[in-house]
């Protein structure tokens, strides 16, 4: 089970790697996109319903990309194991 | 591949939620059945593992970039089930947390980034039984068919919804969604997809981390 924890410890390390690209993912577009391309947003994706994400676009006010990057990383692994452990616990067999 | 917020008409939205939650609802109960002292770290951890892959964006030509998203890895182990919950769980994390991928939009991300993925990779392992590119093909078929599923939820929004002449949500049809979504996966992150899923699986099973009781 250890065996495990070592290439996601490379990863986790790594994970600033995926901050090189500047491009966006294709339909993942900022709205000026749109204006560009079209001449008008569509009015959904205007007015498109927002959550208040904590650390939107994996970035955190104050700390620079990478940090945030890696900061990101951390708070998603935990949430994730917070869940398996907290719910997971009490579902298993 | 995380549809964002506006880009999916609301009966759009309405009919992937709808659709998602019975399938939720039994993945949960599959997910229960399989958790126990030694899977339930391992299943954990590749859970997060494909957060973290999923952190990876890889850019490629034409000016936009992708991920591997880490389902087909869970389902050939674990089963379709147990992998469509832990990529969900994944999304909704990466929606709530990371506004990656919208709230109104999590049915559609969850049937086509977790669902779709891991039953095609699983079926196609399934098929090819144990020859070694098993892992590779169905890793990139998975992630070819979500792309298929993403090009049909925003190919048919200029179809369905429109005011006088202009799209409301996503505005692109499919003669052009098709190409860019299911193109650029099929030759770049599916086959990312494809790599990590066979590496990682001779990796798990060379270091008898976990042997699939099935196989």
């Amino acid at each position: 089970m250890k065996k495990i924890f070592y290439p996601m410890l490379v990863l986790f390390l790594l994970v600033p790697l995926g901050l090189l690209s500047e491009n966006p993912a294709w339909a993942e577009w900022d709205n000026e996109y749109y204006q560009e391309v079209l001449g008008y947003i569509p009015e959904g994706i205007k007015n498109a319903f927002t959550t208040q994400a904590l650390m939107p676009d994996y970035t955190f006010a104050g700390l620079n990309d990478i940090a945030s990057y890696y900061l990101s990383a951390l708070l998603g692994i935990v949430l994730i194991f917070g869940f398996f452990y907290l719910v997971g616990k009490k579902i298993a067999r | 591949m995380h549809i964002p917020d506006g880009y999916l008409s609301p009966l759009t939205c309405v009919v992937t939620y709808a659709a998602a939650l019975p399938l939720w609802v039994i993945a949960f109960r599959k997910l229960k059945e399989q958790l126990d002292e030694t899977t339930l770290p391992l299943i954990a951890s590749l859970s997060a593992l494909s957060f973290i892959i999923m952190m990876f964006n890889i850019p490629i030509p034409g000016g936009t970039s992708g991920h591997a998203v880490g389902a087909g890895l869970i389902a050939i182990l674990f089963g379709p089930w147990v992998a469509s919950l832990c990529i969900s769980l994944v999304l909704f994390v990466q929606a709530l947390v990371f506004a990656d991928g919208g709230v109104t939009t999590f049915g559609a991300n969850a049937l086509l980034m977790a669902f779709a993925s891991s039953f095609v990779t699983y079926y196609i392992f399934i098929g090819l039984k144990n020859k070694a590119l098993a892992p590779y093909i169905s890793g990139w078929a998975g992630t070819v068919a979500s792309s298929v599923v993403l090009s049909i939820f925003l190919g048919i929004q200029p179809l369905i919804a429109t005011l006088d002449g202009q799209p409301l949500y996503f505005p692109f049809d499919f003669s052009l969604t098709f190409p860019a979504v299911v193109g650029s996966h099929a030759l770049f992150f599916g086959v990312v997809e494809g790599i990590f899923t066979g590496i990682a699986y001779a990796y798990i099973i060379k270091n008898k981390i976990f042997t699939r009781a099935s196989l």
